[in-house]
């Protein structure tokens, strides 16, 4: 047994930390969030030359042939950071899937991924489906023509493409099309931490064969997949908050003054800090169970990964929600970065299967 | 180029990182179920399987047992009978133990003042306790708190005074002692007592060993609010204590007594006895039809997950050259909060029944005048339990330790 993690592990997450501190502070994030783009361009052109958008795939598809240990390393430090940059959707739910497929044209499609040309979108929900991803009203016709609405579709206004579920005669189906087609209209919004999302329609999109990557438990078994390493790389960004959240609080408790002393001396705060910390230890270690288990794709990685996300969703709520008040009115302030990881614990918490739904699955 | 580029790491083609025990260590963890399979002695297995409390003579006979195997100094280095076992083969040890139902290790000789004995006892000392203790013949108590001494330990005020009569040295012992477990059973008892009250209260205690048919100890019941006499007050008027029964240096006793809580770090969060408690309790609400319930029990065992990883990656810390820091404080914490839930759960799944009370060692052979088989068998340990969150430096001090270790405040 060996918990630790390599030196060239410890590199990677190194240097992902030396870019979140010298490109990506948190004025930088909030130009970008405020800016009228979802993301910054130059961003995604430096992830693309540092090869981290090649970081997942295999070297059979151009890629570095990284595991799941390596993304939750990733996702860990954009938690910390916040990173709001598209690199869940296009590279982790879309590109992974497309590499675990036989689809013909995934060799072009992979390469233009990692060169950071390629944006492409996973549309796996739709609105009264609940987290039911698996059973969609979007549906292919006997003429081959595509109807129906997904929604949530992140980051679906900036992709050049979009992997749609649906299905054909009753059987689950993955297509993959141009956003561009005829028929396919966005209405797309902003998301609580930041990112963009769309709802898109449907309407008498013609389809043909090469349109589709897999059907049936092929189909199924490849979006299960890609949505289970999306929920550990949101899991291991949560857990990347949760040490931040307790890092920054500690901070600011010394720093800050109040009856001459500075209240990180209160008892009180010393013990609420001390459960964070508690918190984001035991989080760290569900982490470490999960990504091993999908590293090893074992028959329990699901419930595994249910388990990290029911637990991140209550306990980094909660760590999240301390941070803001032991922060006293800089923790609601817009201005200060406190306050960000908890919308971005809510929307984490949305995403893939709420905490109570995962808790439920855990124990399945 | 920029400074994070990740090409030139792409030579990472092996993890090293792997959460499963090696061979050997499966291999131990065989050997380990083989001896509970077939030399834990029976009687005991029984009555703990029915949830009935085992006696004096039951914990005798499960210590020896250990014993015979050469067990008993499962935390010992090799040079003083011990095992020698590494953190992973320990680890295993208690899971196993915890898994299989056994009552705890009693820890006062063999976790507590064995350790200090052979780390600052002498020749003589070790030679006159070490071999009792692996064998289990004395069965050992802790003096530690004192009616006006809990949390703050350290101004603890029985005293001891040396002196020396017909050319015999020996300290005179007043005071008591208390929350004393199992004295009334105990052959010796090892006391925090104060020697000095001139500097500050730290460097005035010193660590003795006391005989308990010493002329001048009374031992007095206290019972629990679960009925049980599990912990008794302790009284010493004037009771003649050999000199050489003190360990190491007059007034060094407070360091010891650091030692000795910092030399019980494995199986102190209890993932081995929690999970056979889930286990039951999973059977049992898996026939209610309860969601509330089950919602309950899942949380619980994602919590336990949780706590078990971490007991591994500190075991892993230290079994790649780490050292272990205050995090033993989040399993004390996180352990026992653990054990509590549990035992809390057990009794909301009795519902009305949990009205019933079985009193302090549970119904005799199952013999529950109302309700389900499981009904009310968890409400002596749910009342039992929340002495976990109290003792051994109560939940509150392990915050103030990890506040001053961890957070640096």
């Amino acid at each position: 047994m060996n918990l630790n993690y390599s030196d060239e592990q410890v590199m990677l997450r190194e240097q992902i930390q030396k870019f979140c501190e010298t490109e990506y502070d948190f004025y930088k994030r909030e130009d970008i969030v405020k800016s009228d783009d979802d993301f910054d361009s130059n961003v995604w052109n430096l992830f693309a030359e540092q090869g981290w958008l090649s970081m997942p795939f295999s070297e059979q598809s151009g890629g570095l042939g990284f595991g799941p240990i390596e993304l939750s390393i990733l996702f860990e430090e954009f938690g910390k950071a916040l990173v709001i940059e598209p690199y869940l959707s296009t590279v982790v739910l879309a590109g992974s899937l497309l590499d675990n497929s036989t689809f013909s044209a995934k060799n072009d499609l992979i390469e233009q991924i990692c060169s950071g040309e390629l944006h492409i979108s996973l549309a796996y929900a739709e609105a009264g489906k609940g987290y039911d991803y698996l059973t969609p009203n979007t549906s292919i016709d006997k003429k081959g023509l595509l109807n129906g609405t997904k929604t949530l579709v992140l980051n679906g206004a900036n992709s050049d493409k979009l992997i749609v579920a649906c299905n054909r005669d009753n059987i689950f189906n993955l297509i993959i099309l141009d956003t561009k087609t005829d028929g396919v209209s966005l209405n797309s919004f902003s998301t609580v931490d930041g990112q963009s999302c769309s709802e898109i329609s449907f309407e008498n999109v013609q389809l043909d064969e090469t349109n589709i990557i897999a059907s049936g438990d092929e189909a199924i078994s490849l979006i299960k997949d890609s949505l289970n390493l999306a929920t550990l790389c949101v899991s291991a960004e949560a857990v990347g908050c949760m040490e931040s959240c307790y890092l920054k609080t500690l901070q600011y408790t010394k720093d800050r003054e109040q009856f001459g002393q500075p209240i990180s001396s209160f008892q009180v705060l010393q013990h609420r800090m001390v459960d964070m910390f508690i918190e984001s230890e035991l989080a760290k270690s569900l982490l470490i169970k999960a990504m091993l288990e999908v590293n090893n794709r074992s028959d329990d990685m699901y419930k595994h990964v249910s388990a990290l996300k029911s637990y991140i969703g209550t306990s980094g709520k909660l760590s999240a929600k301390e941070a803001v008040q032991l922060h006293g009115g800089m923790g609601v302030s817009e201005e200060m970065m406190i306050g960000h990881y908890l919308k971005k614990m809510i929307s984490i918490d949305a995403l893939f299967g709420n905490a109570d739904y995962h808790l439920k699955q855990s124990g399945k | 180029m920029r400074p994070y580029s990740i090409n030139q790491i792409k030579y990472i083609k092996k993890n090293i990182m792997n959460i499963n025990f090696s061979d050997e260590d499966l291999a131990f963890r065989d050997e380990v179920r083989e001896w509970l399979s077939n030399d834990y002695p029976q009687h005991v297995r029984e009555k703990t399987e029915k949830g009935i409390t085992i006696s004096k003579e039951d914990l005798i006979d499960f210590h020896k047992a250990l014993s015979k195997k050469g067990w008993m100094g499962y935390n010992w280095p090799v040079e003083f009978g011990g095992t020698g076992w590494s953190a992973s083969k320990l680890y295993i040890f208690n899971k196993e133990l915890g898994l299989a139902g056994c009552p705890p290790i009693l820890p006062f000789g063999v976790g507590m003042v064995g350790p200090v004995i052979y780390t600052f006892g002498n020749d003589e000392q070790k030679e006159r306790f070490l071999p009792d203790i692996l064998e289990f013949n004395t069965w050992w108590c802790q003096g530690y708190s004192e009616p006006g001494s809990g949390s703050d330990l350290a101004s603890l005020k029985t005293k001891a005074v040396l002196r020396n009569d017909l050319d015999e040295d020996y300290y005179v012992v007043n005071g008591s002692k208390t929350w004393t477990t199992l004295a009334q059973n105990a052959d010796w008892i090892f006391c925090l007592v104060r020697t000095d009250n001139s500097g500050i209260k730290q460097e005035g205690i010193s660590f003795l060993l006391i005989d308990m048919k010493s002329p001048g100890i009374e031992v007095k019941p206290i019972i629990t609010i679960d009925g049980d006499h599990e912990v008794n007050s302790v009284f010493f008027t004037d009771v003649k204590v050999p000199a050489k029964n003190l360990i190491g240096e007059e007034g060094k006793g407070w360091t010891y007594a650091k030692f000795l809580l910092a030399h019980e770090r494995f199986g102190i969060a209890g993932v081995g006895a929690s999970m056979r408690s889930l286990n039951r309790l999973k059977e049992i609400i898996s026939k209610l039809d309860n969601d509330d319930l089950q919602r309950k029990a899942n949380e619980l065992e994602v919590a336990l997950s949780a706590i078990e990883i971490t007991e591994l990656r500190l075991l892993s810390a230290l079994e790649n050259g780490g050292h272990p820091g205050a995090e033993s404080s989040i399993l004390k914490i996180k352990g026992t909060e653990m054990q509590q839930a549990l035992s809390e759960l057990f009794v909301e799944a009795s519902g009305e029944y949990a009205l019933m009370y079985p009193g302090p060692h549970g119904y005799e052979n199952n013999d529950k005048p109302a309700g389900p088989d499981f009904a009310a068998e968890g409400l002596s340990a749910f009342l039992n339990m929340r002495k976990t969150s109290i003792y051994g430096g109560s939940n509150e001090i392990q915050k103030n330790i990890l506040s001053k270790f961890v957070l640096g405040v």
